[in-house]
This record gives structure tokens, sequence and C-alpha cells, in this order.
């Protein structure tokens, strides 16, 4: 009598994972850098392209890279967002110019503001493609031993940048 | 039997308007992402399933037990048909959703895509499919092995053959091309068997006489078992056999694939109702003999100016013809890609003829019978 | 006279060469130089997923990011990587979501298992069934009542075929 149950206790289970499946975000792709170094690379600084920047320049500080390009419609949405956290906070923010035209990219940084200390141009994509960027925008926090420690898919939010990041960073820094 | 059925059959269907809506799967087939109308459709599929269920629940145990039969019977192989189509339909299922209950229980994200289904159907259905060569000449309720082995032994015989000889007169042949050709023989071969069975039933009257008196629905079931054999067919055919070439061409060049010629003749702007597009021309033909003209065409929508491609197919009995532009590599080049699929349209059609036995089976008297 | 007839041999080579020459150069050529190679490059290809289209391997793809990735393998094929090393490079930047076969480890065994196992035990269940109700219908035992009332229901069925 009680074997009859068993589809009911079945889809009961189904129901339940299928109610957690709303709350997540199956298009995410999560980053296997969480907790492991970030990548190196060596790139041209953009508007001084005979100096060059590599994450080791930043050993010893907790610093945020932001991935972004002037063809990046969303980047838009997220910029006077981090415009307004350069000029409230003194964590560095560094921005990796992705598959962009170096001309193109300073004319936006002009017409949109610049909260960068510096920007590197990946011209290719291949220092993307070593971080795992599979769109743009995306932001990570760096550790003093220059450890990932969050990467952000997507435009910044306000939520996100009160909520998650400028903790992250509060707790890195003690 | 046909309680449960008829419940996971809604159940399913219920399950799948809410996988595509709800953004809960990533999927070619998922079309929204919408959560909240996700979270409604989630709780109408609660209660109806879950009410049917619990339903079942109490008044299966009532149902009446059936006859007597023995496990190796014409019985027994439709319960085990049964078995073996729904172990299939949740394999799919758990494929679908396993991504899903991975990333609710936080053991990471991955992902299951064609190779996947490929690798768990083909070995879950290769029983069915052998099946359904025996089933229908099993006798109801005992039918011994050696009986069953002795009626089949020429379809066995025809499907070694076939795996034989494929590989020697194939100008190309894998283990799976080998594997559909024969699978294919043995429904087709056993599906003769029983044919041949059932119009010597009655020993006293004709073949003739003997099969014009069999229902509908056994004509349903050699349609339907023969339109699997197509789609098998169409599937080994156009795995095993397509090809694919990525060529540049200039006006005039030909270019070769699967034995046809496709020459470029022009390439011209045209002008359609919301959009403007390059226009190319080829005249395919074979042997010398000319067998259609294509026109594939790449497009920009005035609206989005998004570049589409819109590619020209020819399809035949036997197989498919198609062209599309691929991107202009200086003036007078462009890169284009040719395909030839042999019986890709069995695929169709394959699946085709099963609607119609299943069709067939329908009009069947025996379920329209009226108490005497 | 002989100038003559150098001139029009030189003139007829001149003009019909390059009309045999064309008629030959006719068949197009593929657009990659190294057919192998990209054969190869498909059949890496086959097995990455497209994050940006995800429903896509990064072979049939047209997505910015899954023409970058094919270029990468195609570097990495030519600098004679293997399929699985190369398939490594890709998980360790995208994690295990990038395969479009999904890996075989702890996680998943359940995934690969599974269905063999449903089956298994289907089968299982449906013979215990079976023999089960053989057992249960033999015992079965029915009053003289009933064997009487069945064999009046017969008897007037058959009369009235």
């Amino acid at each position: 009598m009680r074997r009859y149950l068993i589809p009911f206790v079945i889809f009961l289970g189904l129901f339940i994972f299928l109610g957690i499946g709303l709350q997540l975000k199956p298009r995410e792709v999560p980053s296997p850098f969480i907790g492991k170094p970030a990548p190196m690379f060596n790139l041209p600084v953009l508007g001084k392209e005979q100096t060059s920047f590599s994450p080791d320049q930043m050993k010893g500080q907790v610093w945020v890279l932001n991935v972004w390009a002037s063809w990046c419609v969303a980047c838009r949405e997220e910029h006077p967002l981090l415009v307004d956290f350069a000029k409230t906070h003194s964590t560095p923010l560094i921005g990796l110019d992705y598959k962009d035209k170096p001309e193109a990219a300073q004319n936006w940084l002009k017409q949109f503001g610049d909260p960068y200390r510096l920007s590197v141009s990946d011209m290719k994509g291949q220092v993307g493609i070593d971080y795992g960027v599979y769109g743009v925008p995306e932001t990570f926090v760096i550790d003093r031993s220059g450890v990932i420690r969050l990467k952000h898919i997507g435009p910044l939010t306000k939520e996100a940048i009160e909520k998650k990041i400028v903790p992250l960073i509060a707790s890195l820094q003690s | 039997m046909d309680c449960p059925l008829a419940i996971l059959a809604f159940s399913l269907s219920l399950l799948g308007t809410f996988l595509v809506r709800s953004g809960v799967i990533t999927s070619v087939h998922a079309f929204a992402t919408d959560p909240e109308r996700g979270v409604f459709i989630l709780g109408f599929l609660g209660l109806i399933v879950g009410s049917s269920l619990l339903l079942f629940a109490w008044r299966a145990p009532k149902a009446n037990i059936g006859g007597n039969f023995e496990t190796v019977s014409r019985e027994g192989m439709l319960l085990v048909n049964n078995v073996l189509l729904l172990v299939a339909a949740a394999a799919v299922l758990l494929g679908t959703l396993y991504p899903l209950i991975l990333d609710a229980l936080n053991l990471g994200k991955i992902s299951v895509g064609e190779p996947y289904f490929e690798a768990v159907f083909v070995p879950l259905m290769t029983p069915a499919l052998f099946l359904m060569g025996v089933g229908p000449i099993a006798r109801w309720r005992q039918s011994p092995p050696i009986e069953l082995a002795t009626k089949l032994k020429w379809a066995l015989a025809a499907s070694a053959i076939s795996a034989i000889v494929a590989p020697l007169i194939l100008r190309s042949w894998t283990p799976m091309i080998g594997f559909g050709l024969l699978i294919a023989t043995w429904i087709i071969s056993s599906g003769v068997t029983q044919l041949i069975d059932r119009a010597r039933i009655n020993p006293s009257k004709t073949w003739w006489q003997n099969l014009r008196i069999q229902p509908a629905g056994y004509y349903g079931m050699l349609v339907a078992h023969f339109g699997v054999a197509v789609f098998i067919i169409g599937v080994t055919a156009v795995r095993g056999f397509e090809t694919e070439q990525d060529v540049r061409m200039q006006i005039g060049s030909v270019s070769q694939s699967g034995g046809y010629d496709f020459k470029m003749v022009s390439l011209k702007t045209i002008n359609g109702p919301n959009y403007a597009a390059i226009q190319g021309q080829f005249d395919v033909s074979k042997n010398g003999k000319s067998v259609t003209t294509l026109f594939p065409e790449k497009r920009i929508y005035n609206a989005s100016q998004m570049p589409m491609t819109e590619a020209a197919i020819d399809s035949g009995l036997t197989r498919d013809l198609y062209v599309s532009l691929g991107e202009p590599i200086n003036e007078s080049e462009w890169s284009v890609r040719i395909y030839h699929k042999p019986f890709v349209d069995w695929i169709w059609g394959g699946c085709f003829l099963m609607a119609l036995g299943g069709f067939l089976a329908i009009t069947d008297r025996r379920y329209r019978k009226k108490e005497a | 006279m002989k100038h003559l007839f150098i001139l029009l041999a030189g003139l007829t080579i001149g003009f019909v060469t390059p009309g045999v020459a064309f008629a030959q150069n006719n068949t197009a050529p593929l657009v990659s130089d190294n057919p192998a190679l990209e054969k190869r490059v498909l059949e890496v290809s086959n097995e990455l997923r497209c994050l940006v289209c995800q429903n896509q391997t990064i072979a049939d793809s047209n997505a910015d990011l899954a023409v970058d990735l094919k270029n990468q393998v195609r570097q990495q094929l030519s600098e004679g990587r293997s399929k699985q090393e190369i398939l490594k490079y890709m998980t360790e930047r995208y994690g295990d979501f990038v395969l479009y076969n999904p890996p075989f480890n702890a996680a998943t065994l359940m995934l690969w298992v599974g269905p063999f196992l449903l089956m298994l035990l289907g089968l299982i269940v449906l013979v215990r069934q079976i023999k089960q109700r053989k057992q249960e219908l033999s015992k079965e035992t029915f009053s003289a009542q009933e064997i009487e009332r069945a064999r009046q229901l017969l008897d007037r069925k058959l009369g009235n075929q």
C-alpha cells in the first residue's frame, strides 16, 4: 500500500529542487579562480604605451580589476558607480580594456570619466581568456598576496558594491 | 498500467512547460527567462501532479490484478517495453535536470549536452529495439524461447550478414554506422518474419485471407516499427556519410561535394521588404546534368543592422543539398559552406511513419468495443 | 618567316596556357590551408561549450568569444598540444561548465551510471512482480458458488454466439 506513495514522494523531491532552481542563475559561469592566484600578465598601459603593467606591481595591496571596453553598452551602466567608488574609496581600481582600440578607449574615458589608476590594453583578448572572461563587464577583487577573492559577472550594481565588494575589501585589508 | 502512464504523460508536459518558461535551465529550447511566471507554473504543476499522484496512491491498490503469464511471454515483453521506454525518458529527464540539481546542492556547475544523451540513450534503447523484433511473435501467456529463436533465425542471419558485409561495400565504415545498419536490418527482417508468421496463422486459409482479418492495430504496429527502421537509416546515413566543405569561391569556380558539382554563377545585391542582401546563384549539377539552382543570401535587416545568413536548401528523397554564404575574403572571393546530407529526410519520414502507425492503431475497432 | 612563326607560336602558347590553367584552377580551393589541422580543431571544438551562446559548441557558435577560443585551439594544436591538454587549459580558466561532455567524477557519478542502474532496477522489479503475481494467482481458490456462476456466464455467452 505504502509503495504507491513512492511516485508522490519522488515528485515532492523534484518539486523542491525546481523551487530552488528558480532562485539560481543558470547562465552565470562561476570562476574557478576564486582562492587561486591571479594569472600573470604584462600589458602596455593605455595612453602610455611605452610603460607596462603587471599584477606583481600590486602585491601588498588589495585592488580591483575591472574588465571594460568602449564598445560595451552594459559598461556605461556601471561606469558612474565606478567613478563614484574611485572618489570615495582609496582602493586602487585597474581597468582591463578588452579587445578594444586604444583611441576609441581613450575617447570613451574622456567622455564618461576615468576612475582607473590606469588601464591596460588587452587588444587580442588573450589576458581575458587567461582570466576566464566570457563577457564584458566583469570585475575581480584581488587580495594582498595576489589571490583572486571575488568575481562579479555583468555590470556592477549599487547593492553588489555596498553589500559584497566593500565589506570584502575591508576584511581583506585588516 | 494506463492510469499511471496518463498521469505521467500530462505531468511531463507540464514539467516541460515549466522548464522552458522559467529560465531554470539553459537550453536551445528555453525561450524565456521569467522566474515570476516560473513560480506560477511551478505552483500549478505541484497542485495538479501532486493531487493526481495522491489520488493514485489512494485508489490504485483496489485495481484489478489481471491474468496469469510467464516472464517470457507477450505480456512480459510488453511490460519490459514499458520499463525500457520509461527508463529512456527518465534518462533524458535526468540529464536535463542534473546541472540544476548539482547547482542547487552547491556541488558545482556542469553542463550536459549532446554527447551525454547519445552515450546514454543508444545503449538504453538497444534492448528495446532488439525486442521490437521479438515481441510481436511472442505468444500470450507463455512463449518458449526456443520457439522464438527458431522463428527468428532468418532475421538473425540477415542482420549478421549485413553487419559483416557493410564494412566491405561501404566507402567509409565506423562501428556506429555498422551498428545502425545492423539494427535497421534486424527491425525490417524481423518485421517481414512477423508478417509471414501472421499470414500462416490459420493453415486452412490463404495468406491473403489471414492477413485481411488482422485488426488495424496490427498494421499500425508494423508501420510504426518500419518507421523506426527508416528513422535509424536516416540518422546513420547522415552521421556516417554527410560531407561539409568550407571553400573559397569566385564567379565561375566549382566545388564538389557528395558527387554533386556546385558552380557559383553570380553574386548580386538585392533588396527585400525589410532588408538588403547579397544573393549568390549556384548551379548544381551531377555528372553534367543540371539538378537545381540555389540562391543563398547574406541579409542585413534595415531595422537592426544585424547580418543574417539565409542558407539555400534543396531537399530530396535521398539527400539534402545545402549552400550558405560565409564572408567575403576579398573583392572577388567569398568563403562558402556546402553540405551534402544523404537520407536526412528519412529522419522526418521515419517519424511520420511512426505517427501514422499510431494513428492506424487508434482506428482499431477493439478500442471502441461496446458491452455485449 | 621564322620570326613570324615564333611570334605566332608565342602568341598561341600565351593565349592557350592561361586558358588551360584557368580551367584547371576552376575547382574551388578550401578556405583553410591545412584541412587535417582544421579537422582536429573541429574535433576539439565540438567538446567545448560556447559561454556566450550556451547551447552551442564553440565549433557551431559565431560569437566573438567562440571564434577567439577556436583560434586558441588551433594555435595550441599546431604547437603540438594534445586534446586533453587543451581541454584542461580551458577548464582551468572557465570551470567544468565549458566541457560539453560532462566530466566523470564523484559528483557526476549518478548522471552517468544512473540510467543504467535504473534500467537494471526496473527490470529486476518487473521480473519479481511477475513471479510474485504468478504465485498469488496459483494460490487463489474459488468457492463452489463462484465456479457455478462462472460456468453459467460462459454457457450463456457461448450459447448466444
